[in-house]
């Protein structure tokens, strides 16, 4: 690990070597290519925002027309700002528990080989490129999930939330949230078997020796040890499912209207899925801006939870230290 | 580090290597005998269940099999271990049904894509374009060499462009050191989270829209090189660190400039830390389709000139023929998906070889 000793001191002097000088200068200079890059990001779709929102109103983010051909022509995109939630919730409610486990199963109960094993798994699962995933979910995945979703509705269709009155099962935001929570499953699970395989050691013995159960070390060792990384996992795996496109774009119908919790229902949203999806019907400048001040949003929200993620992880870093 | 994803910087202290050994946790006869129990009974229920019904086994597994289970391995431990044992065997129960659950995913996954994929696998598909070819054409013609070699003139253009870059962002941050370093990784985790849509947009946007380049293999390239860039930079400022500092302090009490410490101490002592870095940043992108779909569209023709023509890339190909009505569209499309997924095979494997070699050393 290198420490912050004294390489800095001379860097800024005029006693500095010129080439060194020079060498620093262009280093500095790339390393905030980086900010440089979020910048343009925001400048450059901020300004096609303006016009978008001049022209539309607020009612660009709070209604669900999508009228290309009016007069004038009517864009809102609250359905899919929405449905890109919901999608993330439903993904959220279904990889957490799974990966919580996985991870306490490689951690705290495979043998060190079958844990190396399931780690490696796991990396390359989340390899697999989500166009891929898309493939898969298209042909093997869809077919068995609408039958299970009939039969979720026919013994549960009496909650509200697993109602589905028009008997099409395909393309709902249940299957969207099933195929993104795959895709975030090997996150969450990476990073929450890296946090718990840092328990210490000492607080997992003293804990075993004075008799807890697997449940109780658990309870009140481990995952509050782990308790920072773990939400940061779990919201690094939410940034990527909010941002996720390709995948969505099979599993999922794309229906401007809000569908607000009939998850079993035809139809959804998602930013990210409508901008590649309508990218290649749209005729005339203004409607490439449409889906640009889009991804504009869409953008804002994956960097304000990305970075709500980095600050929880910091945070208990630093109160472990 | 050596895995494929990004990781929170937290995670950067010792782990537990060793298990501690129990000898005293030898179990009695009474508890094997539970066991044995708990697991064989479910399974037999629910194979007289299925052997005499035609209910799909999924369902069986998840709504019959499942509770099942959860039930015995209670009843199990309140034999042998008393009411505390109760949530223990309900969490082991979970933990296997978690693993099993993921495992039979990823095994779906990869025994679909190998057994769908070969169909379409012969050295046409590998070799030649796909001019003249529509989604009703038979395998035997047609294939995608164009798209991989878009894929591999769109990645290496990116790579050139983020590699440099993301080698200096490390630079910056352990051997430079200035007084930015918080903001620079801050800057370099927040683009980490950048979506690959907005990527694309962003290219769409600045170069295209603008008129200064048209929908190539350039622009995807530039997009690509947005994604990568965090992934190179994080991973080489991983690895820049493990250097040990006597080698610097020992080249700069010899005279050396800090340019020279840096090319050639610092960067040649970590090169195959390096090299994994680049690799890990392209098994990033080398998936990465809706960043192509916008920045560089698609094109049956084999392409080599980065900045003349539209270019098809193996994800954009896939993408193309996956809702195809046609059976041999769709064929192809697994088709590339297995050529994708042994691209992403090997690099994840040597990745794996090089950061073991390191640790190992």
């Amino acid at each position: 690990m290198a420490t912050d000793t004294p390489m800095r001191d001379l860097s800024g002097s005029k006693k500095a070597h010129r080439g060194d000088r020079i060498f620093n200068r262009t280093i500095t200079g790339a390393a905030f290519t980086s900010l440089l890059v979020l910048a343009g990001i925001t400048i450059f779709l901020g300004a096609q925002t303006i016009p978008v929102l001049q022209d539309q109103g607020l009612s660009f983010l709070t209604t669900t027309v999508w009228d290309t051909t009016g007069v004038p022509p009517e864009y809102g995109i609250a359905g899919m700002l929405y449905g890109s939630l919901l999608l993330a919730v439903i993904a959220l409610v279904i990889a957490v528990p799974v990966s919580l486990f996985l991870a306490v199963f490689m951690v705290f109960m495979a043998p060190a080989k079958l844990s190396k094993i399931l780690t490696n798994l796991i990396d390359l699962m989340a390899a697999i490129p989500s166009v891929i995933i898309g493939l898969w979910a298209f042909y093997v995945l869809v077919p068995p999930a609408e039958e299970w979703q009939q039969l979720l509705n026919q013994y549960l269709g009496w909650i509200p939330l697993f109602a589905n009155d028009s008997g099409n099962f395909s393309g709902t935001p249940f299957m969207a949230g099933l195929v993104l929570a795959i895709m975030m499953i090997p996150i969450v699970t990476s990073i929450t078997a890296e946090v718990l395989k840092r328990t210490p050691p000492e607080l997992i013995n003293a804990a075993e020796s004075l008799g807890c159960s697997m449940w109780t070390m658990l309870r009140y060792v481990a995952l509050p040890f782990g308790r920072g990384g773990i939400v940061g996992g779990i919201m690094l795996g939410l940034g990527r499912a909010l941002g996720e496109t390709i995948a969505v774009f099979f599993v999922l119908k794309i229906v401007f209207d809000i569908n607000f919790f009939n998850i079993l229902e035809s139809g959804g949203g998602s930013v990210a899925t409508l901008i590649v999806s309508k990218f290649g019907e749209t005729n005339g400048e203004f409607e490439v801006q449409v889906l640009l001040a889009a991804g504009f949003f869409l953008f804002l929200g994956t960097l304000f939870v990305n970075a709500l993620a980095n600050l929880i992880v910091r945070r208990t870093e630093r109160l472990r230290s | 580090m050596t895995t494929v994803m990004e990781r929170p910087e937290s995670l950067n202290g010792p782990a537990i290597e060793q298990v501690p050994q129990r000898p005293w946790s030898k179990r009695p006869a009474k508890f094997w005998i539970a066991t044995a129990i708990a697991v064989v009974v479910p399974i037999a229920v629910v194979g007289l269940i299925y052997s005499a019904d035609v209910t799909p086994p999924a369902i069986l597994l998840t709504v019959i099999y499942f509770p099942l289970q959860l039930l015995a391995a209670g009843l199990a431990a309140l034999v042998t271990k008393g009411k505390h044992g109760i949530l223990d065997s309900c969490i082991i129960v979970l933990a296997i049904g978690a693993t099993a659950l993921s495992a039979i995913v990823l095994g779906s996954m990869l025994f679909t894509i190998i057994a769908r994929g070969i169909e379409a696998f012969r050295p046409s598909f590998i070799f030649q374009n796909s001019v003249y070819i529509s989604p009703s054409t038979p395998l035997d013609y047609g294939g995608i060499g164009h798209a991989i070699i878009g894929t591999f003139l769109i990645v290496g253009i990116a790579a050139i462009i983020s590699v440099p870059l993301g080698i200096a962002t490390a630079v910056y941050v352990t051997e430079v050191r200035g007084r930015a370093v918080p903001y620079v990784r801050f800057f370099v985790q927040a683009m980490s989270g950048v979506p690959s849509v907005v990527a694309g947009l962003f290219v769409l946007t600045v170069f295209i829209l603008t008129g200064v380049l048209r929908q190539s293999a350039l622009a995807g390239a530039i997009a690509y090189a947005i994604l990568m860039l965090p992934t190179v930079a994080r991973t080489a400022e991983e690895v820049l660190r493990l250097v040990p500092e006597e080698l610097r302090t020992g080249a700069l009490a010899l005279g050396s400039t800090r340019a020279r410490v840096v090319s050639k101490v610092v960067i040649p002592a970590a090169k195959t830390g390096i090299i994994t870095a680049v690799l890990l940043g392209v098994a990033r992108v080398v998936g990465e389709t809706a960043p192509l779909l916008l920045t560089a569209l698609k094109n049956d023709q084999t392409v080599v000139n980065p900045i003349s023509d539209p270019i098809s890339a193996l994800p954009t190909f896939i993408f193309d023929n996956v809702a195809q009505p046609y059976p041999d569209a769709v064929t192809r499309a697994w088709g590339a998906a297995l050529a994708l997924m042994i691209l992403v095979a090997i690099l994840f494997t040597v990745t794996r070889y090089l950061g073991g070699r390191k640790r190992s050393a």
